[in-house]
C-alpha cells in the first residue's frame, strides 16, 4: 500500500489545523524514548543457526511447537509460544539468500500501546513494550493495530492472554542483555543504546561500500523502532513492510485528545441551543417558560 | 408477522425461538471452551464476524438517538407515534451488541477493567467505544423505562423520570455522536492495513454520517414493517419527511466519499483494485445512489413500498461497508483466509432472533404503539 499522504486532511478544518502544528502535540511526547535501549540485527552476519530462537524459548519457558505430522521442526510464523523467529528470504530471480529475525519491534510510538483500552500494554523507560496480563480484557485491538503483526493470542485457551516478545525486560532489569542477543554466536544481534547502535550501523554501511542496502530499517519507520536492521538485500524483499516516518499513533491520538471533547461540547451546545430556541418559540412571550428552557442546555454542557 | 390472528404460533415464531435456543447453547459452549474452539478466528484474523455484527448493529440502532433528537429537541410531537417502537428497537439492538461484545472478549470475565479509572487509556478509541456503549445502553434503558412503568402503573417513578426526558435524550445524542464516530476512529491507527478506498482521516466523520442515515433508515424500516405486522395505521407523512432527510444525508456522504478520494488523488482505486473496487462500488450503488433516487423522488418516498425498499437498500449498503472496514478491506498479517465458523453464525443469528422475539413480546405487553382511542404517548 502506498504511504498515505495527509493531503486528505485539507478537507477537514479542525483536523488540519491541529495536525499542522507538529510541536504543540501532547500525544507525541508521551511515547518518545529516542534513546532507550535497542538491538541491531545485521543479516550479513547472521548464519541462520536459530540459537536466538532457542534461547528465547528457554528463557521465557515457551514450549516448542510441533509442525504438521507431529515433528518439532522450526516454526514458520510468530505465535503465542514463539516470540522470535529466523526467516529466510530468497527474492525471485536472485541467487542470494537472506535471513530476517522477527520479533516485537518495540516501536518508539507503539500502535498497540495507543490501542489498548485498559493500558495492558505499556512502554517502559528503556523502550520495551510490555504487557500486563491482569489488565487485559482480550479485545485483540492491539493485534489488529500492530503494523508488524506481532501480538499473538492463546487461541487454545479458555481465557487467553496476549503474548509477545518482552525485550527480555526481566533480564534488562538485572543488567543482562536480551536472551537472543546473548545467544548469538556470530554477533549478528548487537544490544545497546539506540543512538550508539544507529551510529554503529552508519559506520558499517560507510566502511563496507556495496555490502549493505543504504538504509537502517527501524531508524525512522513509524517514528522509529527499538529494533534496527541492516540488510544486504532490499527490506521489502525481506518481507518487512514499507512504512513512512510518521507514527501511526499520531492522527489517532490527536483526534482522541482534541476531537472527542470538541465533538461532545459542540453537540451539547448545539442541542441546548436548538432546544432553547424551539421551547422559547413555543412558550411565546411567557418569561417563565424561557427561563426554564435554559437549564437543560447548561446541564448538558456540564455533562459533556 | 409472528403470531396468526387466532394467536397460535406461526412457523416464523418457532424458527426464531429455535434459533435463540440453539444460539444460547452455543454461547455457553463458547464460554466453556474459549474462542479458539468456537470460532475460526486466528492470529491472522483476530477480528471476524462478531466485530462485523457490532459495527453494523451500532449504527443501525442509531435510529433511536436520531428519532429522539427529532422528537425532543425539535419538539415535533407528531414523531412520538414512532418514537417508542424505534427507541425500543434501538435498545434491543444495543443490548445484543453488548452480548456479542462480551462473547468476543477473550477475557470476558475481566470486562469490568474498562470501568477502573486507573486503567483508562484516553488515547484509545476502543476505550471510548466501550465507555459509550456502556453508558448509552444505560440511557436507552431510561428511554425505554416509561413504557414499562406505564404498564406497571408506577406513577411515582414515572413522575421522577418524565422531567428528565429531555436531559436523557440530550445525553443520549451526545454519547451517540461520540460513539458512532469513534467506531470509525478505531481504524485511524491502521493506515497501512486498511485499504486506501476506506482509510482516510475522515473515518470518524464517515462513520458518523453513515450512522445518521443508517439509523434513520432503520427507523423507517422498523416503522413500515412493525406497523404493518401489528396492524396499526401508520402516518406515512412522518416517514416521508425522514426519507427526505436521509436522501440529503446520503448526498453528503457521497460527496465526502468521492471528494476524499479525489483530494487524495486516489479516485483511480475505484476501478483498479479488483474485488475490493467492486465492494466499494456495491456500497455506493446499492447503499447510496439507489436510495438517493428512491428517497429523492416524491412519488417513491410517499409510498410504503418505496420507503421499505429505500430503507432496505441503505441497510444493505451499510452492511457492505461494515463488513469491508473491519474485515474484508483490512489486510491480514499472514496468508490465511477466514470464513466464520458455524457457531459464529449461530450466535449472531440467535441475537437477531432474540431481538425480534423480545420486540414482539414488548409490543404485546407494553404500550409501545399508540392506541387509536386513548393517548398512550
Amino acid at each position: 500500500m502506498d504511504r498515505r499522504s495527509f493531503l486528505k486532511l485539507s478537507g477537514v478544518g479542525l483536523g488540519a489545523a491541529l495536525l499542522g502544528t507538529k510541536q504543540a502535540d501532547p500525544a507525541r511526547a508521551s511515547h518518545a524514548h529516542s534513546n532507550g535501549m535497542a538491538m541491531l540485527y545485521d543479516n550479513t552476519k547472521c548464519i541462520g543457526c536459530r540459537a536466538c530462537q532457542n534461547a528465547c524459548k528457554e528463557w521465557n519457558r515457551n514450549p516448542p511447537e510441533a509442525g504438521p505430522g507431529g515433528l518439532y521442526d522450526a516454526p514458520t510464523e510468530l505465535s503465542a509460544d514463539t516470540w522470535t523467529l529466523i526467516q529466510v528470504a530468497k527474492p525471485e530471480g536472485s541467487d542470494e539468500w537472506a535471513f530476517l529475525k522477527r520479533q516485537c519491534m518495540h516501536c518508539l510510538h507503539p500502535a498497540c500501546v495507543s490501542a489498548c483500552p485498559v493500558g495492558a500494554l505499556q512502554q517502559t523507560e528503556q523502550g520495551a513494550v510490555v504487557y500486563d496480563p491482569d489488565r487485559c480484557i482480550g479485545c485483540r485491538y492491539c493485534m489488529v493495530a500492530c503494523p508488524f503483526g506481532v501480538p499473538k493470542f492463546e487461541w487454545e485457551e479458555t481465557l487467553p492472554f496476549i503474548r509477545k516478545c518482552t525485550f527480555c525486560i526481566d533480564r534488562l532489569e538485572d543488567g543482562l542483555e536480551p536472551a537472543c542477543a546473548a545467544a548469538c554466536p556470530v554477533g549478528a544481534i548487537a544490544f545497546g543504546e539506540r543512538d550508539s547502535l544507529i551510529a554503529e550501523a552508519e559506520d558499517r554501511i560507510r566502511n563496507n561500500p556495496g555490502k549493505y542496502v543504504n538504509h537502517i530499517y527501524g531508524k525512522d519507520e513509524l517514528g522509529g523502532t527499538s529494533m534496527l536492521y541492516l540488510s544486504h538485500i532490499p527490506f521489502e524483499e525481506l518481507g518487512l513492510p514499507t512504512l513512512g516516518s510518521e507514527p501511526v499513533t499520531r492522527l489517532s491520538e490527536v483526534i482522541a485528545t482534541y476531537g472527542t471533547p470538541s465533538v461532545a461540547l459542540s453537540v451539547a451546545t448545539l442541542l441546548g441551543g436548538l432546544y432553547y430556541g424551539f421551547t422559547r418559540r413555543e412558550a411565546g412571550a411567557e418569561e417563565i417558560g424561557a427561563e426554564e428552557a435554559t437549564r437543560p442546555e447548561e446541564r448538558e454542557v456540564e455533562e459533556a | 408477522m409472528i403470531t396468526t390472528k387466532e394467536g397460535r404460533l406461526s412457523v416464523g415464531y418457532l424458527i426464531l425461538v429455535a434459533l435463540a435456543v440453539i444460539g444460547l447453547t452455543v454461547g455457553i459452549l463458547r464460554f466453556v471452551n474459549g474462542l479458539g474452539a468456537t470460532t475460526n478466528l486466528s492470529d491472522d484474523y483476530p477480528w471476524g464476524l462478531w466485530i462485523v455484527y457490532d459495527v453494523f448493529f451500532i449504527p443501525v440502532s442509531a435510529g433511536a438517538f436520531m428519532i429522539s433528537a427529532v422528537t425532543h429537541i425539535y419538539n415535533r410531537e407528531e414523531y412520538h407515534t414512532i418514537a417508542r417502537p424505534v427507541v425500543l428497537a434501538g435498545f434491543l439492538g444495543y443490548l445484543f451488541v453488548v452480548v456479542i461484545l462480551l462473547m468476543d472478549l477473550g477475557r470476558w470475565h475481566k470486562f469490568y477493567n474498562i470501568l477502573i479509572p486507573m486503567y483508562w487509556n484516553l488515547h484509545s478509541f476502543m476505550f471510548e467505544v466501550s465507555m459509550c456503549v456502556t453508558i448509552y445502553t444505560g440511557i436507552l434503558i431510561m428511554e425505554v423505562a416509561p413504557a414499562i412503568l406505564e404498564r406497571l402503573k408506577w406513577q411515582n417513578l414515572l413522575g421522577m423520570i418524565r422531567p428528565l426526558t429531555v436531559l436523557i435524550a440530550g445525553a443520549g445524542i451526545v454519547l451517540s455522536s461520540l460513539h458512532q464516530s469513534s467506531l470509525g476512529s478505531l481504524f485511524l491507527l491502521m493506515p497501512y492495513k486498511l485499504h486506501p478506498l476506506w482509510w482516510t482521516p475522515l473515518l470518524p466523520l464517515m462513520f458518523f454520517t453513515a450512522a445518521a442515515f443508517g439509523g434513520l433508515s432503520m427507523a423507517i424500516f422498523v416503522a413500515v414493517v412493525s406497523f404493518r405486522a401489528f396492524r396499526r395505521r401508520l402516518e406515512l407523512g412522518l416517514l416521508t419527511d425522514l426519507a427526505k432527510i436521509v436522501s440529503i444525508m446520503l448526498g453528503i456522504y457521497l460527496v465526502l466519499k468521492v471528494g476524499d478520494l479525489l483530494l487524495a488523488g486516489e479516485l483511480g482505486l475505484v476501478l483498479s483494485e479488483g474485488w475490493l473496487s467492486l465492494l466499494f462500488l456495491a456500497e455506493m450503488v446499492i447503499g447510496v445512489i439507489v436510495p438517493i433516487i428512491l428517497f429523492g423522488t416524491p412519488k417513491m418516498r410517499e409510498s410504503s413500498s418505496g420507503l421499505f425498499w429505500g430503507a432496505a437498500c441503505v441497510l444493505v449498503g451499510l452492511a457492505i461497508n461494515r463488513t469491508s472496514v473491519p474485515l474484508l478491506a483490512l489486510k491480514a498479517t499472514g496468508g490465511a483466509v477466514y470464513f466464520p465458523h458455524w457457531m459464529e453464525f449461530t450466535v449472531a443469528a440467535a441475537c437477531v432472533a432474540a431481538g425480534v422475539l423480545l420486540f414482539d413480546l414488548a409490543v404485546r405487553f407494553l404500550p409501545v404503539f399508540p392506541e387509536p382511542e386513548t393517548e398512550a404517548v
